[in-house]
């Protein structure tokens, strides 16, 4: 770790290229730890095995109220990085053929993948993914907060609708943690500190670099 | 001892003493509602009322009658609300076949409600916890029957061990058929396992004409939810933690060094 660490660095070590300015690093880690809230808040309330983790966050009265409220914090910063992010989340030719070559990524063939832009096409079905159960657990978990005032068969749908959207955005969710801080070294400063090195860029996103090479004539 | 209570629809005059007894034992304010020219006090059960005679109309070769029904909690063998209930002690099955709701417990999701096929519990706005008929379980705790037994006077509510009373119902049953009510028989729905509320109707075949659902059970979402879809959850929650995990062991970090350049053709610098 240390001596690749040093190796990147020293090899490029004056230019760092923007790649998450602080408005994109605000509001994705709003959405991460409001999705973390919701997530331990929701699981204490998918398991008797898990209330332990209610008795954790303040007992169980106190994250039914909560847990709702975060929710909408959440699907609210999901919906400001859907404006901000939604345009550059289509898949051109190139990632339609990266899907299709995934497995060549998850073992590090590199060199048989077509290149990617500013985002790989993985990443852009995280981000399509999230944005889906996103909806979903938003329109069930509004029909789940309000029982009183919600037709039967609302309620019905939801209550097996809301975890199943839940299961998938936390599964997508583990698979994006790990590349964000074991599989993609480095990638983590991009989303804290904004910025990547050139070798970074040119490695995971090749035409995003060359489009940032050209508008800065290096 | 599984105890149970017995309604005799054909008995009920509509007096109400027993919603009057069910407010007083268990201390209930009364909020008025709206009068929608009907004898029944509510259209529905309420978080602080949970005992309501409904006068259902029924129509037959041009004659309009009441078929009296008692609605409240059913007390479940098989209970939805406690099938859905997220929070352990809040809904607590008692030895006697009592369904209690222990309010100290309840986060006040509302679940019961969705779960329950006879749609019984209530959410008290100001409280934010769930209500419902607690087959007085003060009472009988101490071998006292319900308020509303105790108080009806006809007889049409028997409050007792659950086998006598289902033998009395059928026996009722057969003398309303021996009187010529060839449809005359016991509601006990085995798709809850049976209720420990029973009851006999003149229409047993159409229970919906007394309010009460024809083949109540546990909707198949929260059996859904409560069961193949936990498995499912925590197979994909731990099978991509260690899918994840081996593929670290395995292939390790990316790496510009040792993995190569993606293909790009004009990238030939
Ligand atoms: C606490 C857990 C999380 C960590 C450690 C994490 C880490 C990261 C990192 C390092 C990046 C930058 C990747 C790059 O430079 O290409 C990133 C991007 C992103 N994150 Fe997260 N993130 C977390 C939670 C979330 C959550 C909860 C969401 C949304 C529901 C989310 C959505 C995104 C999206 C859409 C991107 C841009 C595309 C991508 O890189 O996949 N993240 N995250
Ligand atoms: S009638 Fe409803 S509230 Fe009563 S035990 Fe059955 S499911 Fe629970």
């Amino acid at each position: 770790m240390a001596t690749r660490r040093t190796q990147v660095t020293n090899r490029n070590s004056e230019i760092r290229i923007p790649r998450f300015d602080a408005y994109e690093r605000v509001m994705h880690w709003m959405a991460a730890l409001s999705f973390f809230y919701a997530t331990l808040t929701g699981l204490a309330l998918w398991s008797p095995k898990l209330y332990w983790m209610a008795t954790m966050m303040g007992g169980g009265y106190h994250i039914r109220g909560s847990h709702p409220w975060v929710g909408v914090v959440f699907a609210v910063v999901m919906g400001v990085m859907a404006r901000r992010w939604a345009n550059g989340m289509r898949l051109d030719a190139d990632d339609r053929i990266w899907l299709t070559r995934m497995h060549k990524y998850a073992t590090h063939d590199h060199a048989a993948l077509p290149p990617s832009g500013r985002f790989n096409a993985g990443q852009k079905m995280l981000f399509w993914a999230q944005l889906a159960t996103t909806l979903a657990l938003f329109v069930s978990g509004f029909v789940l907060w309000f029982p009183e005032w919600m037709p039967r068969s609302l309620r019905l749908i939801s209550i097996a609708a809301h975890p199943l959207a839940a299961i998938g955005s936390i599964t997508s969710i583990l698979v994006h943690v790990y590349m964000g801080t074991a599989a993609v070294p480095h990638s983590m400063r991009a989303m804290l500190r904004g910025y990547v090195l050139p070798e970074w860029a040119r490695f995971h996103h090749p035409k995003w670099y060359k489009a940032w090479r050209a508008s800065h004539h290096v | 001892m599984i105890v149970a209570k017995l309604i005799d629809t054909t008995l009920c005059i509509g007096c109400k003493a027993c919603e009057v007894a069910c407010q007083e034992w268990n201390d209930q304010e009364y909020t008025m509602g709206t009068f929608d020219g009907s004898y029944q006090t509510k259209p529905e059960l309420e978080a602080n009322f949970w005992n309501l005679i409904k006068f259902n109309e029924f129509e037959k070769d041009g004659a309009t009658s009441w078929l009296m029904s008692k609605y409240q909690c059913m007390h479940c063998a098989d209970a939805g609300c406690l099938a859905a209930c997220p929070a352990p002690g809040a809904i607590v099955p008692l030895a006697n076949g009592t369904i209690d709701f222990v309010h100290e417990n309840c986060i006040g999701c509302g679940y019961c409600i969705t779960g329950c096929p006879f749609d019984v519990p209530r959410l008290n706005a100001t409280t934010k916890k769930a209500y419902k008929c607690t087959l007085c379980s003060d009472r009988t705790a101490v071998g006292l029957e319900p308020a509303c037994i105790k108080t009806c006077p006809t007889n049409c509510l028997n409050f007792g061990e659950r086998d006598e009373l289902l033998h009395l119902a059928e026996t009722r049953a057969g003398e309303l058929k021996a009187d010529g009510f060839a449809d005359a028989g016991v509601y006990n729905p085995q798709g809850v396992g049976g209720t420990n509320v029973l009851y006999v109707l003149k229409h047993a075949s159409e229970p919906e004409k007394y309010g009460l659902p024809k083949d109540p059970v546990i909707p198949w979402t929260v059996s859904l939810w409560k069961g193949p879809m936990k498995w499912m959850g925590t197979l994909m929650f731990w099978g991509t933690v260690f899918g994840a995990f081996f593929h670290f062991v395995i292939y390790g970090p990316q790496d510009p060094e040792k993995h190569g350049h993606p293909e790009d053709p004009s990238d030939k610098s």
